[in-house]
């Protein structure tokens, strides 16, 4: 058994499975992030949400999906079809792809490469890519306007974050996402570079145009930006990609400052609890504050967000890294990798 | 891990200090509300002048694991370079006070083109040479479209910008052949690798002369020069002065170094090249130069022509020649800087002019104004005792000697020819009819107007430390 | 074998896409083009083992580069019709050009001899066991920080020019000053006081800020003379 797993057509099949095994709980999350969504922004205005389809409306999921599915694709006339088809689908497939390096536990990942920072920096860049197209294809005002907000808005507030991966870089020596997480036994990156988490996670809405910076689809001003001329699975498919970016983030949140798999004290009770299962209750927390701030913060003005990004994160964060690579430097504290 | 000793470091420090300089001035003008652009102007000038003290000081030799080489070559091509700077950025106080162009980014552009242009100087390996004349060229394309209101300006950036980064393109495919062909980029390697001529491969050559091709673009020579008299006539007249020497300076250095040092065993290969280059720069600039009105774009055809005669020089191949080339640039920068200086002092209330017509009569309304004119064009039109003459003399000498006579006859020739469009200059100043007089000229004018003058008229007096000092220099590249 | 066979799959691709950006009727689809020649070209550095510089170029040039190509493409409506009648009138001369330039390589190429060696330098240079983005960290910061700075400079250059050229600051534009806002207090803003009931505020008029410092008269445009007249009355008469 073993031996046929060391074959090319075993590793395909050993391939296959893994990315099987980790595609189908996202995208099962990704259901439920949908109703979790309703269910806190409902308790947060006083109001009960979904319960009517299953208990505690726990198929309102299933229904919504089934109902996407039965719906007319609509295409509009004055579109240009190849690129308006593909966008959707260049959206979703970029969320998905990008947990290829995503490790769930010490090595569960499917593909250890050694860029694995750079890679998923890579994959969180291209997004714009599916909005912009989606926009441009559409042959609409609203939706054009809504693509040139999102593109400039995810274009600005990549360098920040990039300068934020850089510094958690510098401190760990190594790009690679397992390492990542393992130079954080003694403590976790929130704490020494507690302003970055701030940053990165802001950074991080802004990346996947979440409230309060969803300027790109702003339903009172631009009904919903990119996405207007989108029906049935099309529109799905953007949606199915927003949610898993989402859960994407905050997967990198996790592994880059909140210590991966690992329990917060290796002390007995925590280190009882399995790695993945840490992961994943972290990725919850991070989900639940993304909820929490549309729940609570009125949307941005499209100049106080460019000011954010540029005038505020990108200064801030370079001095940030700046200092950090300072400090590291003079306490002998660099990572001293091959 | 990095042994800063080997690296010499040290070396580079003119360069260090002037960009550190450029970037402070520039946090200084971006940070300070009220008006900075003559206090950044005349930092500026500071720093250039703190610079030039440096490379004078500076020791000699290779640094940054050979990318960078001080000699004397270097030391002679910065101080020069660094003195037309200045020049270039006293003549722009007053024009921009009228133009609307107090920006305090022109200095600071002006700055990092010089550190270019320094790099350009220093350069022992082509990467360091691209990169030299990419910053350079970038601060230059941004210079020429600084009045961003006029059209003029504009067109002259966005055309000198888009065959400037053809010549580039051209310049990095010549080096990636070389690079391909020979397997290093740095010179004295190069040089060891191809000091068997025969040995050379056909790629190389050809990588060279798309090397030449880069550079002979931004020196302006024929058969690459088209872009010389739009850029120059749209082009803020100061900066017109100053693209004019400076940059003309390190890019022919550059020519002269990248020729001399890595390729200097194929001077057959290169040296029919260049003869031709130079030919060909000689006649149009004395030809095309004679039906211009305008007198911008005259100094451009006239820049195209002493490219040409410069070139004569390095197609010498020898100490000699390369001696002739660095004096006839000396002389070149301080006539061209004084033209532009008694050029952009042509002002009649409040407004530009740019007509070789406007200077009629000059000799009655503005005799000092005339007589610095004149002390230049009869200085570039080869007039004894002036610098021009020197300068040509030195190189005619150095093709003689290197036996390349039908040049030296040719550059006799088109002197002639081209000394005809100069003398018309004076004519007009001094036999036509007067128009009403130019508005009072500022002290920055005169005095760059006047040091050039001075240093034109009297250079033949005390030849001997500029001759020794370009000697010197010329010897590093051929022992 | 499935190296070998993705490098064809890539360069076909990567050589078919760039194709593409040349002869694409639609700009935009150029430029979607162009982006897919990236990528095969990412994938190439991949296979020769230079992870890093495969990542660099998407995050870069698909990432950044490509997109505001993308924008600009999209905002300008150029006339391709227009272009390419110029295209048509200058295509023999440039094949003219391309012919010759490519027989001259054609002679240059042929007296080129790999050396033995080449081939297995050819992918994964450098020191094994040190990861890729290490060794080149290590001679862009010591062999090559010389060009590393000056490259940095050329990128200042850039960024001056472009403010240089573009930026207007037109002078009457509102500008949002957050401190402002926030350190505002209440008492700037609000009157409070005591109305009787039953006579309402018909005759007290518009109530608005009662003090403002001079250099914020410009983020409260709404205020005018006619206003503090308003106010001073409405002072004056509950007083």
């Amino acid at each position: 058994m073993a031996a046929f797993f060391h074959t090319s057509f075993g590793i395909l099949i050993l391939t296959v499975l893994q990315a099987l095994a980790i595609i189908v709980p996202v995208l099962l999350g990704m259901a439920y992030l949908t109703l979790a969504e309703r269910k806190v922004l409902a308790a947060i205005q006083l109001r009960k949400g979904p319960n009517m389809v299953g208990p505690f409306g726990l198929f309102q999921p299933f229904a919504d999906a089934i109902k996407m599915l039965m719906k007319e694709t609509i295409i509009p006339s004055g579109a240009n079809r190849v690129l308006f088809l593909l966008a959707p689908m260049l959206t979703f497939g970029l969320a998905v792809i990008a947990w290829a390096v995503i490790p769930v536990n010490d090595g569960w990942g499917i593909a250890d490469i050694n860029v694995g920072i750079l890679y998923l920096f890579a994959i969180s860049s291209l997004g714009v890519y599916g909005i912009i197209i989606a926009g441009w294809a559409s042959n609409s005002k609203y939706a054009f306007f809504g693509a040139l907000r999102s593109a400039a808005q995810m274009v600005s507030y990549e360098v920040s974050i990039g300068f934020v991966m850089v510094t958690v870089l510098i401190c760990v020596g190594s790009l690679n996402l397992n390492d990542v997480v393992l130079a954080q036994r003694t403590v976790w990156f929130c704490v020494p570079l507690f302003p970055m988490f701030i940053i990165f996670f802001i950074s991080g809405l802004a990346e996947t145009n979440r409230s309060p910076f969803d300027l790109a689809e702003g339903e009172s001003e631009i009904v919903a930006g990119f996405m207007v001329e989108y029906s049935a699975m099309t529109f799905a498919l953007f949606f199915l990609g927003e949610y898993t970016n989402m859960i994407l983030m905050s997967a990198m949140t996790t592994i880059l400052f909140l210590g991966g798999w690992l329990p917060p004290f290796d002390i007995a009770p925590f280190n009882w609890i399995p790695g993945p299962l840490w992961f994943v209750a972290k990725i919850m927390f991070c989900l639940f504050v993304f909820i929490w701030v549309r729940g609570t913060f009125p949307r941005f003005r499209y100049d106080q967000l460019m000011r954010l990004g540029w005038k505020v994160f990108l200064p801030f964060s370079l001095i940030w890294l700046v200092l950090t690579a300072g400090v590291l430097v003079f306490m002998g504290w660099l990572p001293h990798v091959v | 891990m990095t042994n800063w000793t080997t690296m010499n470091w040290t070396l580079a420090i003119p360069e260090i200090v002037l960009s550190c300089f450029a970037m402070a001035i520039l946090v200084f003008g971006a940070l300070w509300k009220r008006e900075s652009f003559r206090m950044c102007s005349m930092m500026a000038v500071g720093a250039l002048l703190v610079t030039a003290m440096l490379v004078v000081s500076n020791s000699s030799g290779i640094g940054y694991r050979g990318l960078f080489t001080n000699d004397s070559f270097s030391g002679f091509i910065k101080l020069l370079v660094l003195v037309s700077s200045a020049l270039g950025i006293i003549v722009s106080l007053d024009y921009a006070e009228h133009e609307n162009l107090r920006r305090f980014e022109f200095p600071v552009l002006i700055m990092l083109c010089t550190v270019g242009m320094m790099i350009m100087a220093s350069a022992s390996n082509l990467m360091t040479l691209y990169l030299g004349l990419e910053l350079q060229s970038l601060a230059i394309y941004v210079l020429a479209a600084f009045a961003r209101d006029q059209l003029r300006s504009s067109e002259a950036g966005l055309k000198y910008f888009v065959l400037g980064a053809l010549a580039s393109g051209l310049l990095l495919y010549g080096i990636s052949l070389i690079y391909g062909f020979s397997g290093s980029m740095a010179f004295d390697r190069l040089a060891t690798a191809l000091s068997d001529p025969t040995k050379a491969s056909p790629g190389l050559i050809v990588g060279i002369v798309f090397v030449i091709a880069g550079l002979a673009f931004k020196i302006s020579a024929v058969p690459f020069h088209m872009w010389t008299p739009d850029v120059y006539e749209g082009a803020p007249t100061p900066v017109t002065s100053f693209m004019g020497t400076a940059p003309k300076v390190a890019a022919m250095a550059l020519l002269v170094r990248a020729m001399a040092t890595p390729f200097g065993h194929l001077l057959p290969q290169w040296q029919q090249l260049i003869v031709l280059v130079s030919i060909a720069s000689m006649l149009l600039g004395s030809l095309a130069a004679i039906g211009q009105t305008n007198i911008k774009r005259l100094m451009a055809y006239s820049s195209i022509g002493h490219m040409g005669y410069t070139l004569i020089g390095l197609a010498a191949g020898t100490a000699v020649g390369i001696r002739g080339v660095l004096i006839y640039l000396v002389t070149y920068v301080f006539m061209n800087a004084g033209t532009f200086a008694c050029i952009i002092a042509m002002r009649r209330r409040g407004r530009m002019l740019e007509k070789v017509s406007d200077l009629s009569g000059l000799a009655k309304t503005d005799p000092g104004l005339a007589a610095a004119l004149m002390i230049f064009m009869f200085s570039m039109a080869g007039i004894p005792p002036f610098t021009g003459f020197w300068g040509k003399y030195f190189i005619f000498t150095a093709a003689v000697q290197s036996g390349l006579w039908t040049l030296a006859v040719i550059g006799v020739l088109t002197s002639v020819i081209g000394a005809y469009y100069y003398l018309r200059i004076i004519k007009v100043m001094y036999f036509d009819e007067a128009h009403e007089a130019f508005d009072p000229r500022p002290g920055s004018l005169t005095f760059v107007g006047g040091v050039s003058a001075i240093f034109t008229t009297v250079f033949f007096l005390f030849p001997a430390p500029l001759v020794g000092a370009a000697e010197a220099a010329a010897r590093v590249l051929f022992g | 074998m499935i190296a070998a066979l993705a490098f064809y799959v890539f360069a076909a691709i990567l050589i078919g896409s760039a194709a593409m950006v040349v002869s694409a009727r639609n700009p935009v689809h150029s430029v979607l083009f162009l982006i897919l020649a990236f990528f095969n070209a990412a994938a190439l550095f991949l296979l020769a083992g230079a992870e890093f510089l495969a990542m660099i170029l998407v995050i870069v040039y698909v990432g950044a580069v490509a997109v505001l190509f993308l924008f600009v493409v999209m905002m300008l409506d150029v006339d391709f019709a227009a272009l390419r009648g110029g295209f048509q009138r200058y295509l023999p001369v440039g094949l003219m050009v391309g012919l010759v330039l490519l027989i001259e390589l054609g002679l240059v190429l042929s007296g080129w001899k790999f050396l033995p060696e080449a081939a297995s330098i050819r992918f994964a240079p450098g020191v094994s066991n040190v990861s890729n983005t290490a060794q080149l960290g290590r001679l862009i910061y010591t062999d090559y920080v010389f060009l590393f700075q000056s490259a940095g400079l050329v990128l200042l250059v850039a960024m001056i020019g472009a403010i240089v050229l573009t930026l207007r600051d037109k002078g009457d534009s509102r500008r949002q000053v957050i401190a402002r806002q926030i350190a505002r207090d209440p008492n700037h803003t609000m009157v409070m006081m005591n109305l009787a009931s039953h006579v309402g505020t018909k005759d007290l008029g518009y109530l608005r800020p009662t003090e403002t410092e001079p250099e914020e008269a410009g983020d409260m445009p709404e205020q005018d003379h006619h206003e503090h007249a308003a106010q001073d009355v409405a002072r004056g008469g509950h007083h």
